[in-house]
C-alpha cells in the first residue's frame, strides 16, 4: 500500500484534492466558498486526468518533425476530455454564481441556511 | 443500414436545434414548436421501437463514422427506444396539463425560456437513454442538471431559487461522483465505449487484477448517481424543488429526470459493469438497504407533511426506494420490476401533480389541507384524477402501482436472502401510503360549509381535462394489460447484455 | 354467457352513472321531482340488477376470463354453489335494505352518493362471490373496501370521517396481510383457481411446511380483519353504527362475509388436511372463541342501541369462523346456515334500529321503553329476529348453532370439542340478555307508563314490508334448514 502510493502520487493528490473540494461544496455555509470548492474539485479530476494521460519522455500529439509513430507522443484523449470538462464545469460555475447573485439581492447574505430561515419567516 | 437507424440521432438532435430556435421565437410560436417537436420525436421513438421489435436485435450506430474504440456511438434496443417513447408521452402530457399554469406564475416574456430549457432537458434524457459512451453521459447529464435547474427558478420566487441552488449543489456533487469514477474506469480499462469497457472489465474481473480501484469506481458511480436521483437519504433538496416550481417542471422533474438518472445506472450496470459482476459486489446490498429506508422514510415524511405539492413530493422519496430495492435484489425479475416501477411512478406522479394543482386552484391558491376540504367537487376532473392517482399508488388492483407491487413481491420470494425484509418494508410502505394518500382523497371529498371559492367547470378547461384523460388512460392501461411492457422490459434487458 | 359479467359490471356502471348524472346535493324545494327521478332509477337498477344475478346463477355453467393481468393471473369469474349461496344472500339484502333507504333516505343529504356508492357495492360484492380465483378475489376484496368506505363516513360529522378511516386502515392492513400470503401461494400452488380445491405443490409442502402453516396464518389473520376477528376487530363496532341504517345493515349482513367467504376460499386452496390438527387450527380456535365471547360481553355492556348490534355482529361472525375453523363437515354446514341467518337476522335487527331513528330519533337503549306500543309491527319483527339470534327453535339460528356445536363434539380436538359448545352456550345466554330486554321493555313498559301521550309511530310500507321480508326468511331458514342443509354438504369444501 505504502510503496503504491508513493509512486501514484499525483493520483493520490488528486484523491484527496477531491476529497477537500468536495466536502467543501457539501458543507460550508457560504455559497461563493461552496463555488470554490465545486472548482476544487472538479480541478482534481482534470490533475487527474491528465496524469493519467500523460507518459513521461513522450511530447504533446501534434505532429511537428514528421514522427508519426505513436510510440512518440501521449495519449491525447485526456486532454480532450479535461477541455470538455473545463467547458462544462465553467458553465456549471457560471449557472451557481447567477444563482447566487439572485440570492444575495434578495435577502442580502450567502449564508443558505440562514435563507432558509428567512423563507421560513416570509411563511410562503 | 437501415434509415430507421438514424432515428435515435435525428431525435437528440431535433430537440437540441428546435431549442436554439425557441430562443429568438416569441413565446406563442415557441409552445407550438414545442409541442411539435416532442411529438415528432415521440413518433420516431415509436417507429424506431416497432422497428427493432421487428428486427429482433440492437443496432449500433456511428456518429461521424469513426469505428470503436474511438468513435462514438449511439444504441438503440427495445428498452432504449420504448424508455424513449414512454418519456415523451410524459412529457407531452405534462407540458400540456401545466400550461395554463405557466401564464399565472411565470412572465410572458420569459415563456420562450422556458420551452428552450424543456427541449433541452429532453435532448439530454434521449442522449442519456441512447448514448453508448460514458463520458457523453457524463456531458449529457450535466446538460440535464442545468436544465432541470432552470426549470426550477423559472418560476422566480424565493423559495424556488433556493431550491434550485440546493438542487444544484446536490446534482453537483453527484455529478463530480459520477466523473471521478467514470475517470478511475477510463484509466483502468482505457476505454470510453461501454462495450469496450464491459469486455476489459470481464478480462480484470477475470484474472482478479485491480480489485479493489474497480470497486471504488463502481460504488462512485452508483453513489454519484443515486445522489443525482434522490435516493434516501440525500433527497434534501427534492420536497422544495418540487413543491414549489411550476407545476409542468414538478412532473417532468419527478416522472422523468430522476429516472433519467436511474436509466443511465441500469445501463451502467447491463452495459458497463456487467450484470453478474455488479451483482457480486456488495454494493448491491447497501442499495437494497438504503432502498428499504427511503421507502420508509419517505412516507413518513410525507404523513408529517400539511402541504400538498409536497407531501407528494415525499412519496417520490418513497417511490424510487422502490426501485432501488429492485436493484437490491441483484435478479433479473428485481431488474424486471424496477425497470416496470420507472413507467408507472413516472405516469402516476406526473399524473398526482397536475391534478394537485387544479385542486389548489380552487381552494384559493393553498395548498394546505385545511383549504382543500371538498376541493373534489369545486375541480371535479383533478379530483377524479388524483383519486386515481392515489389508488395507484397505494397498489389497489387494476391499476399501475399493483403491478409494480405484484412484480417486486414477485421477484422478492425469489431472493431467499432478501425476501422478508422486502416484503415486509413492501407491507408496511403501502399502508403508510395509503395513510397520507386516502387521507387526501378523503379530505378532498368531505364536503366544505360554505366554501369561499369558486368551482371549475369543464369548459374552462378543456385541455387540462383532456390531458388528466390520458394520463388516467396511461395508468390503468399500465395496470390493466401490464404483460406485453413486462416481456418488452424483459426483450430490453436481454438486449443490454 | 355475459350474464355473469353483467351482473358484476351493470351496478358498477349503473353506481357510476348515478354518481356523475345526481352531482349536485339534492335538498331542498325545488328538487322533489329531481329525487323522485334518481329513486326511480336506483329502484331499477337494483332489480335489474337481481335479475341479471339470478339469470347468471341459473345460466352460467362456465368460467370467463375477463383478461390476463401478468401471463399467469387471470381475471376470471366462475359460479360455484359457495358463490350461488353469499350471492343470494347479498341479492335479497341488498334489494330490502335498498327500498328501505328509498324512504329512510329522504332526509339525508348527498343521497345520489349513497346510492351511488351502494350499487358500486351491490356489483363488487357479486363479483367477489363470482370470482374464481385469488387474485380476482383479492381484487374484489379491496375494491369492496373502498366502495363501502363512503357509506360509512356518508354523514360526514368528524366521528363518521374518523370511523371511515379506522375501517380503512384495518381493511388495507389486513388486506396486505392476505396479499403477503397471496405471494406465497403464488409460488407455492399449482393453481390460484378455487374449482381445484387445495392446490399446495407436493414439494412445497415438504420443504417449508412450517413456513407455509406461518403464512396460513398470517392469511387467516389478514381475512379475519373484515370479519372482526379479535384482535383487529376494534373498526367494526366504531364503524358500523354511524353509517346510516339501511347501510349499517348491508354492512353487518353482508361485507363482513366477505370475510368469511375469503377464509372459506383459503382454507380450500390450503386444504383442510393440511391445516388440521396443527398450531394454526388451534390458534384459530382460540382466537374466534375469544371473539365469540368478548364480543357478547361487550355488547351486553353497551347502551346504544346500534353499537350494541354492532358488537353482536363482532361476536356472531366469529360463531361462523369457529365452524370454519373445527374444520369437519358438520360444522362447516352449521357455519353457512348461520352465515345465512345472521345475514337476515342482523339485517332486520339493525333495519328495525333505523325505523325507529326515523320515526323518533331515540338511539340509546334506555329511551326504548314502550316503543312496541308506538311501533308493534317493527317490534315485533325485532323481537322474532332477536331469538333467531340467540338460537330459539325453531328459527334459523337455532339449528345452525345446533350443528356448530355437534361439529364442534364430533372434532375430537383436545380440550376445544368440548370448549367451543360450552362458550357458544355461554355466548347464546349474554345475547338473550342483550337483546330480550329491549323486547321486554318495549312491550311491557311498567306500571309507571304514562299511556295517554302515546301515539301509534308504525312507518309506511316502504320500510316495514323490507324488515317483514326479511323476517320471514329468517324463519324459512330455520324452517327448511334441513334441505339447506343437504344443497350446503352436497357443495362440499
Amino acid at each position: 500500500m505504502g510503496p503504491n502510493l508513493f509512486a501514484n502520487y499525483g493520483e493520490a493528490v488528486s484523491a484527496i484534492l477531491f476529497c477537500i473540494g468536495f466536502t467543501n461544496l457539501l458543507l460550508q455555509k457560504n455559497l461563493i466558498k461552496k463555488i470554490i470548492g465545486l472548482n476544487i474539485m472538479d480541478s482534481a479530476i482534470y490533475l487527474f486526468l491528465a496524469e493519467k494521460g500523460y507518459i513521461a519522455g513522450r511530447v504533446a500529439p501534434i505532429v511537428v518533425n514528421g514522427v508519426t509513430s505513436t510510440e512518440a507522443y501521449i495519449n491525447p484523449i485526456p486532454s480532450g476530455l479535461v477541455l470538455t470538462g473545463i467547458v462544462v464545469s465553467v458553465s456549471v460555475t457560471a449557472l451557481m454564481l447567477s444563482l447566487t447573485i439572485r440570492l444575495y439581492t434578495r435577502y442580502h447574505t450567502l449564508d443558505l441556511d440562514e435563507i432558509s430561515r428567512q423563507l421560513k419567516k416570509e411563511g410562503r | 443500414m437501415n434509415f430507421i437507424c438514424n432515428f435515435p440521432f435525428f431525435s437528440i438532435l431535433l430537440s437540441l436545434f428546435s431549442g436554439t430556435i425557441c430562443s429568438v421565437l416569441p413565446a406563442k410560436a415557441a409552445k407550438v414548436v414545442n409541442r411539435v417537436v416532442i411529438a415528432v420525436i415521440g413518433l420516431l421513438s415509436a417507429i424506431l421501437l416497432l422497428y427493432l421489435l421487428s428486427v429482433g436485435e440492437p443496432f449500433v450506430y456511428w456518429m461521424g463514422h469513426f469505428p470503436a474504440p474511438w468513435g462514438n456511438e449511439i444504441r438503440a434496443g427495445v428498452l432504449e427506444a420504448g424508455m424513449a417513447l414512454f418519456f415523451c408521452i410524459i412529457m407531452y402530457l405534462s407540458m400540456a396539463g401545466g400550461a395554463h399554469k405557466l401564464y399565472d406564475e411565470v412572465d410572458e416574456s420569459k415563456h420562450n425560456l422556458y420551452y428552450i430549457l424543456v427541449n433541452l432537458l429532453l435532448s439530454s434524457l434521449l442522449a442519456l437513454v441512447y448514448t453508448n459512451d460514458m463520458f457523453t453521459a457524463y456531458v449529457f447529464v450535466e446538460i440535464n442538471t442545468i436544465s432541470a435547474c432552470g426549470l426550477i427558478m423559472i418560476r422566480q420566487v424565493g423559495r424556488t431559487i433556493e431550491a434550485a441552488v440546493r438542487y444544484m449543489i446536490m446534482s453537483l456533487l453527484g455529478s463530480g461522483l459520477l466523473l471521478f469514477g467514470l475517470c478511475i474506469m477510463y484509466d483502468l480499462t482505457g476505454h470510453l465505449l461501454m462495450s469496450n469497457i464491459k469486455e476489459s472489465v470481464g478480462l480484470l474481473v477475470a484474472n482478479g487484477e485491480y480489485q479493489i480501484p474497480l470497486i471504488v469506481s463502481i460504488a462512485l458511480m452508483c453513489v454519484g448517481l443515486c445522489i443525482k436521483s434522490a435516493l434516501f437519504p440525500f433527497h434534501a433538496w427534492l420536497p422544495d424543488a418540487y413543491g414549489y416550481s411550476t407545476v409542468s417542471s414538478a412532473a417532468i422533474l419527478s416522472s422523468l429526470v430522476s429516472k433519467g438518472y436511474i436509466f443511465l445506472l441500469i445501463k451502467i450496470i447491463y452495459r458497463v459493469i456487467g450484470f453478474d459482476n455488479f451483482n457480486s459486489t456488495r454494493i448491491i446490498d447497501v442499495l437494497f438497504v438504503f432502498g428499504l429506508m427511503g421507502m420508509i422514510f419517505g412516507s413518513i415524511s410525507a404523513i408529517r407533511e400539511n402541504d400538498i405539492r409536497r407531501m407528494i413530493a415525499f412519496s417520490s422519496v418513497a417511490q424510487i426506494g422502490y426501485i432501488y430495492m429492485g436493484f437490491g435484489m441483484g435478479t433479473q425479475t428485481g431488474m424486471v420490476a424496477s425497470v416496470y416501477h420507472i413507467l408507472s411512478h413516472a405516469a402516476t406522479k406526473s399524473l398526482l401533480f397536475i391534478a394537485a394543482i387544479g385542486l389548489t386552484e380552487v381552494s384559493g391558491g393553498s395548498r394546505k389541507f385545511a383549504d382543500l376540504t371538498g376541493a373534489g367537487y369545486r375541480n371535479k376532473w383533478a379530483g377524479v384524477a388524483f383519486t386515481v392517482g392515489s389508488l395507484s399508488m397505494v397498489g389497489i388492483p387494476l391499476f399501475s402501482g399493483f403491478i409494480s407491487k405484484l412484480l417486486f413481491a414477485q421477484a422478492a420470494v425469489q431472493v431467499e436472502g432478501k425476501m422478508l425484509a422486502s416484503l415486509i418494508v413492501l407491507g408496511i410502505s403501502t399502508v403508510l401510503n395509503a395513510v397520507y394518500f386516502m387521507k387526501t382523497v378523503i379530505r378532498i371529498y368531505t364536503a366544505a360549509k360554505d366554501s369561499p371559492y369558486g368551482g371549475m367547470t369543464f369548459g374552462k378547461m378543456k385541455i387540462y381535462a383532456i390531458t388528466l384523460i390520458f394520463f388516467m388512460l396511461v395508468n390503468v392501461l399500465l395496470g390493466v394489460s401490464s404483460q406485453p411492457v413486462v416481456d418488452l422490459i424483459w426483450q430490453g434487458l436481454t438486449m443490454f447484455s | 354467457m355475459y350474464m355473469i359479467l353483467l351482473s358484476v359490471f351493470f351496478p358498477i356502471l349503473a353506481g357510476v352513472f348515478l354518481l356523475i348524472r345526481f352531482r349536485t346535493p339534492l335538498s331542498g324545494e325545488g328538487n322533489a321531482s329531481k329525487r323522485k327521478t334518481l329513486v326511480t332509477l336506483t329502484g331499477c337498477f337494483l332489480v335489474v340488477t337481481a335479475l341479471f344475478t339470478g339469470a347468471a346463477i341459473l345460466t352460467q355453467k362456465e368460467g370467463v376470463t375477463l383478461f390476463y393481468l401478468t401471463k399467469t393471473l387471470p381475471v376470471y369469474f366462475e359460479i360455484d354453489r359457495m358463490g350461488t349461496l353469499f350471492s343470494l344472500l347479498a341479492l335479497v339484502v341488498l334489494l330490502c335494505a335498498g327500498f328501505f333507504s328509498f324512504e329512510y333516505m329522504k332526509h339525508e343529504e348527498r343521497e345520489s352518493r349513497y346510492y351511488g356508492f351502494y350499487l358500486l357495492a351491490f356489483g363488487v360484492l357479486n363479483g367477489l362471490c363470482f370470482a374464481g380465483n385469488l387474485i380476482t378475489f383479492y381484487l374484489f376484496f379491496e375494491l369492496l373496501t373502498l366502495s363501502s368506505m363512503p357509506l360509512v363516513l356518508h354523514t360526514g360529522s368528524k366521528e363518521a370521517v374518523m370511523a371511515g378511516l379506522k375501517y380503512l386502515f384495518y381493511s388495507l392492513c389486513g388486506a396486505y396481510a392476505a396479499l403477503f400470503g397471496i405471494y406465497f401461494l403464488y409460488r407455492n400452488c399449482e393453481t390460484l383457481s378455487f374449482s381445484a380445491g387445495s392446490a399446495l405443490k407436493a414439494s412445497a409442502v415438504a420443504e417449508q411446511g412450517g413456513f407455509l402453516l406461518a403464512v396460513a396464518f398470517i392469511m387467516i389473520l389478514g381475512f379475519g380483519v373484515k370479519a372482526g376477528m379479535f384482535p383487529m376487530h376494534a373498526w367494526l363496532p366504531a364503524a358500523h353504527p354511524v353509517a346510516p341504517a339501511p347501510a349499517s345493515a348491508v354492512l353487518s349482513a353482508l361485507i363482513v362475509k366477505a370475510g368469511v367467504l375469503a377464509l372459506i376460499r383459503v382454507t380450500g386452496l390450503f386444504g383442510r388436511d393440511f391445516l388440521q390438527e396443527t398450531w394454526v387450527q388451534t390458534a384459530w380456535l382460540g382466537l374466534t372463541l375469544t371473539t365469540v365471547f368478548m364480543g357478547s360481553l361487550l355488547a351486553y355492556r353497551e347502551p346504544v342501541l346500534k353499537k350494541r348490534l354492532a358488537y353482536s355482529t363482532v361476536s356472531q361472525l366469529s360463531y361462523i369462523l369457529f365452524g370454519l375453523a373445527v374444520m369437519n363437515e358438520e360444522a362447516f354446514t352449521g357455519s353457512l346456515l348461520h352465515v345465512l341467518a345472521h345475514g337476515f337476522i342482523k339485517a332486520v335487527l339493525f333495519l328495525c334500529a333505523g325505523a325507529i331513528i326515523y320515526k323518533t330519533g331515540k338511539t340509546r337503549v334506555e329511551e326504548l321503553r314502550g316503543i312496541g306500543k308506538e311501533m308493534p309491527l317493527t317490534m315485533w319483527c325485532f323481537t322474532i329476529a332477536s331469538l333467531g339470534l340467540i338460537g330459539i327453535p325453531p328459527t334459523g339460528g337455532f339449528f345452525s348453532k345446533w350443528h356448530l356445536a355437534v361439529g364442534s363434539l364430533k372434532s375430537g380436538l383436545p380440550v376445544f370439542d368440548v370448549l367451543g359448545p360450552v362458550i357458544l352456550l355461554v355466548s347464546a345466554l349474554l345475547t338473550a340478555g342483550y337483546l330480550l330486554p329491549i323486547t321486554v321493555q318495549g312491550f311491557f313498559p311498567g306500571a309507571d307508563y304514562d299511556y295517554n301521550t302515546l301515539q301509534k309511530k308504525e312507518p309506511c310500507g316502504l320500510i316495514t314490508v323490507p324488515i317483514l321480508i326479511l323476517t320471514v326468511l329468517s324463519v324459512l331458514v330455520g324452517l327448511f334448514s334441513d334441505n339447506i342443509a343437504l344443497a350446503i354438504t352436497a357443495a362440499g369444501l
